[in-house]
Parts: C-alpha cells; sequence; structure tokens
C-alpha cells in the first residue's frame, strides 16, 4: 500500500519523535485472539459421525417420505383436460378460428364422476400448459403503484403495450397480465342440483388489502380492439376482483394451476358431476391446454408424490450409504492420526531432494 | 555506466541485472557495491570481487585499467571517473542554480517549491480521482460496463438502482478507506511544510516555512535541525568544512556521516559577502547516495559528489552550523523521490486465480451462448405467433411491434441481458474480500508475539498486502549473512600480533571497562569488551619492550586507522563521560572498542587532528592523509604524523589485498605465523583483518604529499589519481598482526535453518564473506552438516555447492546458467560467496526463472535490495544496518528465526485460508448462476429471476459474504504446536494441495451439482402447482444461502464463536433480508415468504434441497480424508485424538564446527 511509504517518508519529526520513545514496549499484548488460539471445536470426519449422520438423515428421511407419500395419496383429486373435448367437432381443423369468433357458442358441459369421497373444501383449480406467466415481456408488464391506489392511475409506463387506450387515457389495470386475465368460467352442478363454488377468500389478503387498492375501479379495461380476456366489473374495486388478484400473483412455471373457488360440501364418491364450461380463453394460439382440477388438500398440499418419493431415496440412500461405510470400515480401518501414514515416513527418502 | 549500476539498484525491479557482462561484471559490481556500501573495513571482507584473490598486483592493474570507483578518494573528493563528471552533465541534463538567486535560478526552469504533497488528493478531486484509480481494475470495469448495459431501456434486467448496488458498495468502501488515509496523509504534510528554517533573505538570516523554500536559496542549518531540501554545503561551523549528518530517516543507519564543504567557499559568510556562484547539477534522481555536480565560485570550477550534499529529512549532529544551498527541493528531493512505497507484486494464487476468472468467463459466455440459442430457437419457432401469445403480445394497440427489434437485434439483447443476470459469476466481491482476508491476516501476523524482537523492539511488518499466501509455497530461501544470519553486532575475539595469538577466551575475567582521567572527569568507552590479560599487561608496558613495541604500534593502527568519530557524552553520573564511537562500519566500531580496551582510546577526531589517550597519556596525532576504504584495493590507509614527528603510514585491510602490499622479505615466520592465526580465525567464522605499517622518509613523505596534494586538488578524475596515490604508498608494508572479529550468529538460527530444510525448503546463502568464513558460518548454523560429502558421487548423501563470486562472474548470464542451476537443484544446499548485490539478483533470477517454485530472499542491508526485489517474495531484517532493505522488502522483521513461524505456521495457514476462499467464492457465485440459469430455461429463455432482485444483489453482499472473510482470517487447519513440531506439513503449500486445477475442476462439478439439487427439487414438487414466482424464488434463494453457508461449515476446521457466529449469522441474517424484502409491498413478492413457509412443502423442500446437495462432497470429502489422507489431515487428527508419536527418523546429525570443506 503505497500509503504507508508516504507516511514514513512524510513523517521526518515522526519518525524522530519514535526514536526517542524507543523504550515503550511495542510488543504485541498477548490475548487469545491475537494469537489465534480461541477455544474452538474441531470437528473431524470420523468414521463414527460420518455413519452416524447418514443413519440420522435415513432416520429423519424415510418417516418424512412415508408421511408425505401418505398425505399424497390421500388427497383425492379430479383433473380433467377440456380444450380439445370443448370445440366443436365442426371447428377441429381450425380451433383458432372458433375461439376468437364472437358468434360461436363457447358453453360446453361435461360429467364426471367422483372417484373417492373428498371432504370439504374441494378446491376448484383452472389448469393451464405451456403459459409462459414468467416470460420476462409479461411479468414486467403491470403497474404496482396504479393496482394500489388511485393516485397512480397514469403510472402507465411499464404497461406497454397495453398501457393506454388510442386517446392517452390510461387503461386499469394496465399491462399484459392484467390484460391477460382467465376468462373461462365453470357452473357446478350435483344431481340437478346446483353446487355452490365460492369465490371469495380465493385470493391472499395480503394481496387485497395492500396491493390492490380499494379505490381503484376498472377503467377503460379490454376496451380496445384486442381482447385478451376476461373484462372486469367497473363498479367493483381491484380489492374486491379475487380472480385478477390471483391471475396477477404470476405463476413460478409454465404449467400451472390458479384457484379459481372452493366447493365448501363434502363430495361423496360416485357423486355425478355436471360442469357447464364457458370455454373462452385462448390457449389454442400457442399450444397450451387447459384443466379443470377438483382437488382436496392435506397438509403437504395437493397432489405431489414426488417429495414422497424424493425423501423416501434419499433416506434409503443414506441408510445404504451408511451400510455401506460400515462394511468399510469393518474390512478396511485406519488408525486415525497414525504418523506412520504421514508421507515422509511412508517414504523416507524424499525429506532430502 | 557505474552511475547506472548504482541506480539499478534503486529502481525497483529491474529485472535481471542489467550491466553483467561476463567482462565487465566485476568492475560493474564491485563499484555498484561501493556505491551502495559506506567505506569500511567489513565491507572489505564483504566486497565482491576476488580476480585472482591474493594478487594485489594484478588487481591494481586490473583497477587501472578502466573500473571506475565511485567512492570518493580522500577527504570528500569527488567521486567521478576517469572521464570528467562533467563532461557527463550535457547542458540539457543539468540543472542550473545561481547561489543565493533564487529569481534568477526559478525564472527560467520551474523547479519544484519545498512544500511537498503526499497526500493524494484534495477536497474537490478526492471523487474523480479516487473513482478512476479504483477502476484501474479490470474487474470493476467489468461490472461497471455491466451495470451501465442495464441501464439502457431494452437491457434493463434489474431495476436502476439495484444494478449499481455491488458495484457502488465495494467501491465506497474502497473510498473511506482511502479517504482516511489521505486525511491522515494531509495532517501529517500541513506539519512538515510549516517547518520554520532559517533562510538567508536580504543578507540576513531570517526564519521562513519550510514551504516556501525555493531552490537557490541559501538555508543555515543548527545542530539537531532537520534539512528542509537537498542542499549543497558551502561552509560549516567547523574550520575544515566538515558537518556530521544523522541520516536515519532517510536510510535508518543510525551513525553519523561525515560530509564537506568546498575549501573554496567555506570562509564566505553570506551575511557579510555575497556568494555569487552557479552549481550544475544532474536532475533530480533517487540515488541517495549519488550527486554529481559541479560549482564555479570565483570563475574556479569545483565539482562536487555526494560527500558535498546533505539531504532532506537528515540532522545535522555534533557540528554547530552549516550553511547551504537548495538544489533540489519539495518532491524533487531524493527523500522524497525515494518515496515510493512498497512494491507491488502479486500473489502465485492471484496469478493462477486468474487463469481459473477466465475459465469462468467462458461458462458465462457459454450460459449466454445457450440461453441466446435457445431463445433463438424459441423465437423462430413462435415467429409467427408472436402476437398470438397473451404472454407476448408483440404488437401494441395500434399494431406497431412493440419491444420487438426483429430475431437478430433481440437475440443479441438476450444474450446481453444474460451477461447481465449471470454477472455474478466473475465473483466482484471475491476481490474485496480477498483484500479484507489479507488485511486480517497481517493484522494477525504483525501481533504475533512470536515473532516480536525484543532486542530491537520490533514488530513484524506487512509492507505488501498482495501475497500473504505466497508465504505458504516457498521453495527456495535466499539469505543473506552478515546481519541475516548474523546479528552484525561486532565483538573483538582474537588478536594475532607479530606472530602470536592472543585468545581472550583464555581467561574468563569479565569485561573490565577502561577509563581515564581527565579534567576530573572519567571518560569511558560506551562498551566493554572481553580483553586477554596477558596482552593487556603488554600493552600497558608499552614501548619497554620490543614486543610492546609492536602492540603499540598494532593498537595505535586499530585506533587510528579507520573514519570513526568519537562522541563524548553525558551521563547519569556528572563525574562520567561517555564516549560513543560512531561509524559506518561495525567492524571499525569494535577495533576502536578493543583498542581503547587495551588503553588506546580514541579522544577525538577533526579533518586535521586525533587525540588518542594512550594509557593515559593524551597524545596527538595529525592527520597527513587519510585513503579510504575502496571495494578495489580493499584495504584503507592513514598517514599519521607522531608527535615524535615520524611519519608513518598504517594500514588494515582484507588479507587477500594486504598480504600483496607488505613486505614478504622481511619476518618471513611471522608472515607465516600470522596467516595461520587467519587461517584459524575465519575457520572458526570470524571475520579477519590484517594491519600492516610502514615508517615513511622525509622523501617518501614529500613525494607523497605533493602528489596527494595533486590528486585531491584534481577537478578530473580525481578518485583515480587518489587511488594510484594510495597504491604507491601502501606498499612494502611491515605486518603488525591481524584481528579476528566475530560476528555472531542470531539466536536460533541453526535451529531455523533446519527447519526450513525439513519443510523441504532450500536455503542458499549468498554473501560477501570468505569462502572459509562462509563455510564455517555455514556449519555453524547446521547449512552444512557432517554427512554432506563435499563432492561425493553417492546419491543419497546430501550434496553441498559452494561458489564464490568470481566463478559467478562467469556462469551468469552466460550459457552455463543452466548447467549451474542443473548442478544447484542437485545441492540441498548452497553457498555463495564474495557475490556482489546484483549477482545476488543474478543468483534469484537464474532459478525464479528456471522453475515454478516460489523463492524468498531474506536480508538486511542496501546490498540486498536487489535480491529482496527480485524474488517472488521479500523479506528485509530491521536489524543494524539500514532500512533500505526493509524498504523495499514485502515483510521486515526482527531476526531470521522469525522466518520459521512466518512460513511454516502463518504463511500455512494464510495460503490454505486463502486457496480455499477463492475456491469457496467461485463456487458460491457460480451455485447461484447456475440456479437463475435452469430457471431461465423454463421461463421460455427471457430471463426472468425468480430470485428477487434485491436478494441477488444481496446474495455476495450480505447474505454470504462475511463467513468467507471470518474463515478466511481465522480458520487454522493445524495448529501452531503441530505445524512447528513437523515442519514437513508446509509441502502442502509447496505441492499447492490447497489451490490447483484438479480442485478448481472438482468444485465446479459439485458447483452444478448442487444447483441442480436446489432448482429441481422445488421444480418438481412445485410442477403444476399454485406456486407463484416470488414464493419459489424466495425458497430458492434461501436454500442457495442455507446450503452454500452449510458447505463452509462443512469445510470449516475450528469453530470458535466467531465461525459460529458469521455461519449462522448469516442464515439468520438472510431470513431477516429475504422478510424484510417480502414485506415491502410496492415490490411484487409481497408477503410471499409469509405464505409460502405456512406449507409444510416449502419446509421440506428446503431440508431436502440442502441435504441432496451436500450428499456427494460429504461423501467424497469423508472418502478422500479417511482413505486417501493428506499429511494435513493426519496431523489434524493426531492433534485431536493425541497420539502424536515421536517420529525420529528426520534427525539431521550435526556438528558443531569441522574443518573447511574445500568446493
Amino acid at each position: 500500500m503505497s500509503s504507508r511509504g508516504a507516511a514514513s517518508s512524510s513523517g521526518g519529526p515522526q519518525l524522530g519523535t519514535s526514536e526517542s520513545s524507543t523504550r515503550i514496549s511495542k510488543k504485541p499484548k498477548y490475548s487469545r485472539f491475537t494469537q489465534q488460539e480461541l477455544p474452538a471445536c474441531k470437528p473431524i470426519l470420523t468414521p463414527g459421525w460420518v455413519i452416524a449422520t447418514f443413519i440420522a438423515v435415513g432416520i429423519i428421511f424415510i418417516p418424512i417420505g412415508l408421511a408425505s407419500l401418505f398425505a399424497s395419496q390421500r388427497v383425492v383429486e379430479i383433473v380433467h383436460r377440456y380444450d380439445e373435448e370443448c370445440v366443436p367437432p365442426i371447428f377441429s381443423g381450425n380451433q383458432l378460428a372458433y375461439i376468437q369468433s364472437s358468434i360461436t357458442n363457447k358453453t360446453c358441459t361435461k360429467n364426471f364422476t367422483v372417484p373417492k369421497r373428498m371432504k370439504g373444501p374441494v378446491y376448484v383449480y383452472y389448469q393451464l400448459d405451456n403459459f409462459y406467466q414468467n416470460h420476462r415481456r409479461y411479468v414486467k408488464s403491470r403497474s404496482d403503484k396504479q393496482l394500489r391506489s388511485k393516485a397512480g392511475e397514469l403510472d402507465t409506463s411499464t404497461c406497454k403495450p397495453e398501457a393506454t387506450t388510442g386517446n392517452n387515457s390510461p387503461i386499469v389495470p394496465c399491462g399484459l397480465i392484467a390484460w391477460s386475465l382467465f376468462n373461462d368460467t365453470y357452473g357446478f352442478s350435483m344431481k340437478n342440483k346446483v353446487l355452490n363454488v365460492s369465490k371469495k377468500n380465493i385470493a391472499w389478503k395480503s394481496d387485497q388489502e395492500h396491493k390492490f387498492g380499494s379505490d381503484v375501479y376498472p377503467k377503460n379495461f379490454q376496451s380496445g380492439g384486442l381482447i385478451g380476456g376476461a373484462k372486469l366489473n367497473a363498479s367493483i374495486p381491484l380489492s374486491e376482483q379475487e380472480d385478477l388478484i390471483v391471475w396477477m400473483r404470476t405463476a413460478a412455471l409454465p404449467t400451472f394451476r390458479k384457484l379459481y373457488g372452493k366447493i365448501e360440501t363434502d363430495l361423496e364418491a360416485n357423486d355425478e358431476i355436471t360442469v357447464v364450461i364457458q370455454n373462452n380463453y385462448n390457449t389454442y394460439s400457442f399450444g397450451g391446454r387447459k384443466r379443470l382440477v377438483l382437488s382436496t388438500t392435506s397438509w403437504i398440499g395437493g397432489k405431489n408424490d414426488f417429495l414422497g418419493i424424493a425423501y423416501l431415496t434419499v433416506g434409503g440412500f443414506c441408510m445404504f450409504l451408511a451400510i455401506g461405510f460400515i462394511l468399510l470400515y469393518v474390512i478396511k480401518p485406519r488408525p486415525l492420526g497414525d504418523p506412520a501414514f504421514l508421507s515422509w515416513n511412508r517414504n523416507p527418502s524424499g525429506i532430502m531432494n | 555506466m557505474t552511475w547506472d549500476t548504482s541506480k539499478n539498484l534503486f529502481k525497483s525491479n529491474s529485472g535481471r541485472p542489467s550491466g553483467m557482462e561476463t567482462k565487465n561484471s566485476a568492475e560493474n559490481s564491485s563499484s555498484a557495491e561501493a556505491t551502495l556500501n559506506s567505506s569500511s573495513s567489513r565491507r572489505s571482507i564483504l566486497s565482491s570481487h576476488s580476480k585472482a584473490s591474493g594478487n594485489s598486483i594484478r588487481e591494481v592493474s586490473f583497477a587501472d585499467f578502466g573500473s571506475k570507483p565511485v567512492r570518493h578518494g580522500s577527504r570528500g573528493a569527488d567521486s567521478e571517473g576517469l572521464s570528467t563528471s562533467q563532461k557527463e552533465i550535457s547542458d540539457e541534463d543539468a540543472r542550473l542554480i545561481y547561489i543565493n538567486d533564487p529569481v534568477k535560478t526559478n525564472e527560467k526552469f520551474e523547479f519544484a517549491g519545498n512544500s511537498v504533497t503526499t497526500s493524494k488528493y484534495s477536497f474537490i478531486t478526492f471523487l474523480p480521482k479516487n473513482i478512476f484509480e479504483q477502476f484501474h481494475r479490470v474487474a470493476y470495469i467489468y461490472f461497471l460496463a455491466i451495470a451501465i448495459l442495464n441501464q439502457l431501456p431494452q437491457l434493463a434486467v434489474f431495476g436502476r438502482g439495484v444494478s449499481i448496488l455491488p458495484l457502488a458498495f465495494v467501491l465506497s468502501v474502497t473510498a473511506i478507506k482511502a479517504a482516511y488515509e489521505d486525511y491522515r496523509r494531509h495532517r501529517s504534510d500541513r506539519i512538515e511544510n510549516n517547518r520554520i528554517a532559517s533562510v538567508l533573505v536580504n543578507n540576513q538570516f531570517q526564519p521562513k516555512k519550510w514551504k516556501d523554500i525555493r531552490v537557490g536559496e541559501i538555508i543555515k542549518i543548527h545542530a539537531s535541525e532537520t534539512l528542509p531540501c537537498d542542499m549543497v554545503l558551502l561552509s560549516t561551523s567547523d574550520p575544515t568544512g566538515v558537518a556530521y549528518v544523522q541520516t536515519v530517516n532517510l536510510d535508518g543507519e543510525s551513525n553519523l556521516k561525515t560530509r564537506f564543504a568546498k575549501h573554496e567557499t567555506l570562509f564566505k559568510m553570506p551575511e557579510k559577502e555575497k556568494v555569487i556562484g552557479l552549481i550544475k547539477c544532474e536532475k533530480p534522481n533517487r540515488n541517495i547516495y549519488g550527486f554529481q555536480a559541479n560549482m564555479e565560485v570565483n570563475g574556479r570550477r569545483l565539482s562536487l559528489g555526494p560527500s558535498n550534499i546533505i539531504l532532506r529529512g537528515c540532522e545535522l549532529k555534533n557540528t554547530e552550523w552549516g550553511i547551504g544551498v537548495a538544489v533540489y527541493a519539495g518532491r524533487e528531493t531524493k527523500a522524497m523521490l525515494n518515496n515510493s512505497g512498497a512494491p507491488s507484486k502479486r500473489s502465485r494464487l492471484e496469478t493462477h486465480m486468474n487463469i481459473e476468472i477466465i475459465i469462468l468467463s467462458l461458462f458465462l459466455v457459454a450460459l449466454c451462448t445457450v440461453v441466446s440459442a435457445c431463445a433463438l430457437a424459441w423465437l423462430l419457432r413462435h415467429k409467427n405467433e408472436l402476437n398470438y401469445l397473451p404472454y407476448y403480445r408483440k404488437k401494441d394497440l395500434v399494431g406497431k411491434d412493440y419491444n420487438y427489434y426483429g430475431v437478430g437485434l433481440e437475440i443479441l439483447f438476450t444474450f446481453l441481458m444474460s451477461v447481465i443476470v449471470f454477472q455474478i459469476m466473475i465473483p466482484i466481491s471475491l476481490y474485496i474480500s480477498m483484500e479484507l482476508v489479507r488485511v486480517g491476516q497481517a493484522y494477525f501476523m504483525i501481533r504475533d508475539t512470536e515473532m516480536y524482537d525484543e532486542a530491537s523492539n520490533s514488530r513484524f511488518q506487512c509492507r505488501s498486502l498482495n501475497i500473504n499466501e505466497d508465504l505458504g509455497q516457498i521453495k527456495y530461501v535466499f539469505s543473506d549473512k552478515t546481519g541475516t544470519l548474523t546479528e552484525n553486532k561486532m565483538e573483538f575475539q582474537r588478536v594475532s600480533i607479530w606472530g602470536v595469538d592472543y585468545s581472550g577466551a583464555k581467561s574468563q575475567i569479565e569485561p573490565v571497562g577502561y577509563s581515564v582521567q581527565v579534567e576530573g572527569k572519567v571518560i569511558k568507552p560506551k562498551m566493554n569488551v572481553k580483553t586477554d590479560p596477558e596482552l593487556l599487561q603488554l600493552s600497558e608496558r608499552r614501548n619497554d619492550t620490543k614486543e610492546g613495541r609492536h602492540v603499540y604500534d598494532f593498537f595505535l593502527a586499530l585506533a587510528a586507522c579507520n573514519t570513526i568519530v568519537p562522541l563524548v557524552t553525558d551521563t547519569s553520573d556528572p563525574t562520567v563521560k561517555m564516549i560513543d564511537y560512531q561509524g559506518e562500519s561495525p567492524d571499525e566500531q569494535a577495533l576502536v572498542y578493543a583498542a581503547a580496551a587495551y588503553g588506546f582510546m580514541l579522544i577525538e577526531r577533526t579533518s586535521g587532528y586525533i587525540v588518542i589517550d594512550i594509557q593515559g597519556e593524551r597524545q596527538r596525532f595529525n592527520v597527513l592523509g587519510l585513503h579510504e576504504f575502496d571495494s578495489d584495493r580493499k584495504r584503507m590507509s592513514v598517514i599519521l604524523g607522531c608527535p615524535d614527528k615520524s611519519v608513518k603510514v598504517f594500514v588494515k585491510g582484507a588479507d587477500s589485498s594486504m598480504f600483496g602490499v607488505i613486505d614478504k622479505s622481511l619476518n618471513k615466520n611471522i608472515l607465516h605465523a600470522t596467516e595461520s592465526h587467519l587461517h584459524d580465525y575465519s575457520s572458526l567464522g570470524l571475520r579477519t583483518l590484517v594491519v600492516g605499517m610502514r615508517q615513511l622518509s622525509a622523501s617518501e613523505f614529500e613525494q607523497w604529499h605533493s602528489s596527494f596534494e595533486e590528486a585531491s586538488t584534481a577537478v578530473i578524475g580525481r578518485a583515480a589519481l587518489l587511488r594510484k596515490v594510495a597504491s604507491a604508498v601502501e606498499n612494502n608494508l611491515c605486518i603488525l598482526g591481524a584481528s579476528a572479529i566475530e560476528d555472531k550468529l542470531q539466536q536460533g538460527v541453526p535451529e531455523a535453518i533446519e527447519s526450513l530444510r525439513i519443510a523441504g525448503i532450500k536455503v542458499w546463502v549468498l554473501t560477501g564473506d570468505k569462502q572459509e568464513t562462509a563455510i564455517s558460518i555455514g556449519y555453524s548454523s547446521r547449512l552444512l552438516t557432517n554427512n554432506i560429502g563435499g563432492s561425493s558421487e553417492a546419491s543419497p548423501t546430501p550434496v553441498a555447492l559452494i561458489i564464490d563470486g568470481t566463478s559467478l562472474v562467469y556462469i551468469l548470464d552466460s550459457e552455463l546458467e543452466e548447467q549451474l542451476f542443473q548442478l544447484a537443484s542437485k545441492c540441498s544446499v548452497v553457498l555463495c560467496c564474495r557475490v556482489a548485490p546484483l549477482q545476488k539478483a543474478g543468483i534469484v533470477a537464474l532459478v525464479k526463472k528456471r522453475t515454478a517454485d516460489m523463492t524468498l530472499a531474506i536480508g538486511d542491508g542496501a546490498n540486498d535490495v536487489s535480491m529482496i526485489q527480485m524474488a517472488d517474495v521479500g523479506i528485509g531484517i530491521s536489524g543494524q544496518e539500514g532500512r533500505q532493505a526493509v524498504m523495499a522488502s514485502d515483510f521486515a522483521m526482527g531476526q531470521f528465526r522469525f522466518l520459521v513461524p512466518l512460513l511454516l505456521v502463518h504463511g500455512h495457514w494464510n495460503y490454505q485460508r486463502m486457496g480455499y476462499m477463492i475456491l469457496y467464492n467461485f463456487y458460491r457465485n457460480a451455485v447461484m448462476v447456475f440456479v437463475l440459469f435452469w430457471f431461465v430455461l423454463f421461463t421460455a429463455f427471457t430471463l426472468t429471476t425468480a430470485i428477487n432482485e434485491w436478494s441477488s444483489m444481496l446474495y455476495s453482499i450480505i447474505y454470504t459474504s462475511v463467513p468467507t472473510i471470518v474463515v478466511g482470517i481465522l480458520d487454522k487447519d493445524l495448529s501452531r504446536k503441530t505445524l512447528l513440531k513437523y515442519p514437513q506439513l508446509y509441502g502442502a503449500g509447496q505441492r499447492h494441495e490447497c489451490y490447483n486445477t484438479k480442485l478448481f475442476w472438482l468444485t465446479m462439478v459439485d458447483t452444478i451439482w448442487q444447483s441442480v439439487a436446489i432448482f429441481f427439487i422445488p421444480l418438481l414438487a412445485y410442477w403444476g402447482s399454485s406456486i407463484d414466482i416470488s414464493s419459489l424464488g424466495d425458497l430458492w434463494i434461501l436454500a442457495v444461502v442455507i446450503l452454500v453457508n452449510l458447505h463452509l461449515a462443512i469445510d470449516v476446521i475450528r469453530w470458535n464463536w466467531t465461525t459460529h457466529a458469521a455461519i449462522w449469522g448469516s442464515i439468520i441474517a438472510t431470513f431477516i433480508c429475504v422478510t424484510v424484502i417480502d414485506a415491502l409491498p410496492f415490490l411484487i413478492g409481497y408477503w410471499a415468504i409469509f405464505e409460502v413457509a405456512k406449507t409444510a412443502t416449502f419446509w421440506l423442500c428446503l431440508l431436502a434441497c440442502v441435504i441432496v446437495g451436500l450428499i456427494p462432497r460429504f461423501v467424497v470429502k469423508y472418502l478422500y480424508q479417511y482413505y486417501s489422507p493428506c499429511d494435513v489431515q493426519i496431523a489434524r487428527e493426531a492433534e485431536k485424538f493425541g497420539n502424536l508419536r515421536e517420529v525420529g527418523d528426520v534427525q539431521i546429525e550435526m556438528n558443531a564446527i569441522l574443518g573447511p570443506q574445500r568446493r
């Protein structure tokens, strides 16, 4: 460091004074810290520790795996893909025309049977495939300021290309995300009785309270030539538009589900459920699939065997490793800290090279 | 030519010694040494060139033949060579100074004023200048470029503020440090500039601030005042124009140096008569031992040399006042020009690291290319549907393309954006971490009580902060002998007078201080010397017997034939005065103290006479002439006019040079006896000097006197003429005897050398000493041992190579170099004797050029500077000789034996820590990059980051930075005790065990595996679920941070509370930061962590990521440590389980002193 040299030379007088004060000892004060002798624990990977660690991992992982696999198995899930089926056969060659046309009948009725008893609440999801809600262009295309308060209404600069209408009045909510709001609807009935789907409390409370303003009302929404998806009731504030709020929590992965609503009643096994689908949303342009999902829930969430299997595999593998290490230790032990293994003791002539 | 070589020594790293052609190197090196060294008999032993040793005739003729001595001959004569110095200063190279006319002096040339600024910045320039300096680092420019790229709207991956955060952080930390340092410099500058000196203004000396002094002004300095600038001496309080200066602030040598005013200016009193003159001197340069100028006064042209100039920073001592004219001021003074700070070297590890950084940048390019290629494929596949994709929608409301510039540009943008996203692949934080770690390591090295030297009250010094870790990889140690292996505290041990050996060792009498009474006051020498009782008796008997007369002459020679200045100082007892012998050579001091002990006390020295108290009787001897030591003659002589009116010449010098000028026909027996005594002495490792004398007849004296006068007033070629005169009078001498001085081995040197050798370090000793002396020191320091067979061909016995400077002249810089290296590398010990400073550097370069092994040079004197700068690591011993070596060194310490804790303990630790830290930093950042990369593959290659941008920026600032620094400073693989007990463990560094290409690739494989575990476990667990991007991002960042910190935790060897605090603290800090970030409603991920942390899946994923990520490393580490343990591992186990057994097979037999073994 150049500072040292400078200090020592410009400091003619300083050096002089240091000379006169040589009697003051510069001996560094002893402390365990400065001598790097702080009390310390020195773990060493001994066979005992390693084997114990692996057994412990195995013991922890296998039960967790079993439990989550069991929980996942108990989840009842009905998945129904309808995007292909709901296009009338006439349009099967030209699905895009069907979905883009405003005159075609989009209603589509499906029946399915509940395979197992589903204890309420039964969650209704829609699942989209191949839909990149995490596309950079898409993720950025929103204005949190605008969503939060009326004052931020004009803050649409990040929303392009869906920022303002032709005459420069702001679109609320602006941006591609809101614009592409999912607009298929499902009506459930069982034994000709309407099954009530609750659309309340499907969004995060935190979003409703702090991210979407209660004084912000939709404005100029879906008014342009290109309609991306659902329209919003202009008299309901954004904080109450739970479908929008759910949709705007953009999914992490290109295959995702979004909560549509909750059926609060239990569904018994072999119940016949009829669902009337308004097949409005255009996934045909990009080959995306649409599915309707009814699912119960467990402590591990929805149906997903992966975690259980992963835990079982890892736990089992650790157990296997532990056994392997035990065998290895029995067959070929090495005394720890034996100086005979030091390289210069194994090869004494190597010292004087 | 002489100037060139001598300057080379001061230029940092001038590379290979330039002028070392076979033919001329002897002259070059010797003259260079002479420039560096002060005149002294000690140097005569050290001196390098011994062409045809012992053959003085050849030497003299050789010297005449054209070597150019630099040292002034007599009484401050000039140092020009045969060619005139006047010619060498051409007008355009000279600066002209009109004495006492600063206006005229400065009107044509703008000479620097005398105010000094060591501070780098002013208030205004600080910011731009400091930032500009910081951007000299390539890494910073890289990050700046990325930050700038990120500001372009098309490429804005991160928010504007976020993207410059890391760079701003690093820059501001460094800037704050620089600002503080500069503030301190400003303060010391202010003090310095406002000091007062007395300057001649309007024919009166008036006080003036230092900063206002201008070149050409006449300045008066009083005793004990510091010189404000470099001045040519005009007159002093001494009638002969002598001034004594202490140069401790300049080169650290605390003894007094004599400087001379020219006779022509001596009696001019500037107050009374105006001094008019013109000085023509060379341009400012940093050679503090050289000065070349001439002065025109009263129409006479005088030449000026280094003995006529007094330099800024020195103190005037022992002289009432001195008057001089300022020639160099301010930043042009030699002191300031020498103030270049510590040399900058780059550590081997860092050089190696740069290769890996290049590999990492190739990784980076590869990742970016993959992303761009995939993006291209994706775009081409969806080319026609882009506008229909709800998440793309190419066109805006009026149908124009929005933010779409065609496939080509889109791909380019993708590439650049991916560089921005993956930027931390090149770890910016590594640079600042390394700096901090080195500071921390330096702190501990400085604080190490084991490396504190009681004797000199000096701590270990880290002057260069770049190469701490190199200390752990040293393979060659090049050591100076005098002052490094030995104490350089000379002790008069034995003496041979007139063929009789008087050994003080026979008596066990405690040294009795000799003292004399003068005017009721007792004068004592400051140091007591062991005396031989028999000799003491003889010396007291004085001239009575023949023996007594020889003893008288001998001690008179010792007391008179030197350049020592006696200083009488008061003691606490008012009746006792202490006499302190100040001189440039410790040998001379020892000899004068010895003479005093035998009753020949030097009391006073002026340029004209000396006063010696001989057995209580004061005698005054006129000094008729003094031929100072030079490295060609390797002797000095003094011509004394004795009280009995006889004129005698006393000569002392190295045996090789003295035997040539001694009249061999006289006293053959005595000559032989002395020779054999000399042989004995040097076999004991003593430094010998031979003393001779001759009485001059009146005619001889007249002849000498006239030629001496002529020579010393000669303008051209004065030094050579003087040498000729000296050689003429120094002959046909009668031998008086020889003295032997012990240069004691420093404490612990043999043990230290043995430790170093067991550690696999080759120790080469490079010394200016004689071969016999060098060999015996070799034995006593256990460098050479009994079982080293000189030239034995049996391969298992270690072989030592002893080579002298004369041979090296022919070897260095020739094709023989390679052969010498081959030979030397087969030897376990190499001893080079009689080597010149530049040859030392040449030898270091010889090894450095041919191996990749690290070299270390250790020395204490100015003659070691070139070697210290040449070696990979230079260590200065802050001992008796000046500070030149320390100033040039990377590390400085008080004792040679500290090399053992420095290398074996601190070096080992530093290397291990730094190596691990670099690898860990690579890993840490690469894991993060790979996690980002995997995600990009699932976002249609559009470089969305699931991990919050704040988190990814804080990642290397807060989340993971502290533990690596703490571990880099504090972790220890082995305790000091073990490392010192088993020096072989040092081999880990020499074998690059902690950082090598294989480890790098292993780490990278591990990195990829860990990133896969972190990324894909949550991906699969959440595939097709309702997880949102922020929640998953939080999971990923937490998984990365925990995994990365646990990875470190597995590798930490010693857990003390700081380690615990750092590692667990970082994980907790990360949780806090993630929580805080998710509590900010304006960010996209608002409340995500709270929502997702409620689910069991989140925690299960986290646990699975960490465990799965760590398993392979854990398994491999265990298997490697258990089944293929390295030495360090075994020693660690032994340390822990305490069953280290003594292993006796490394004991090297050692014998104290044996007969010398010749090459």
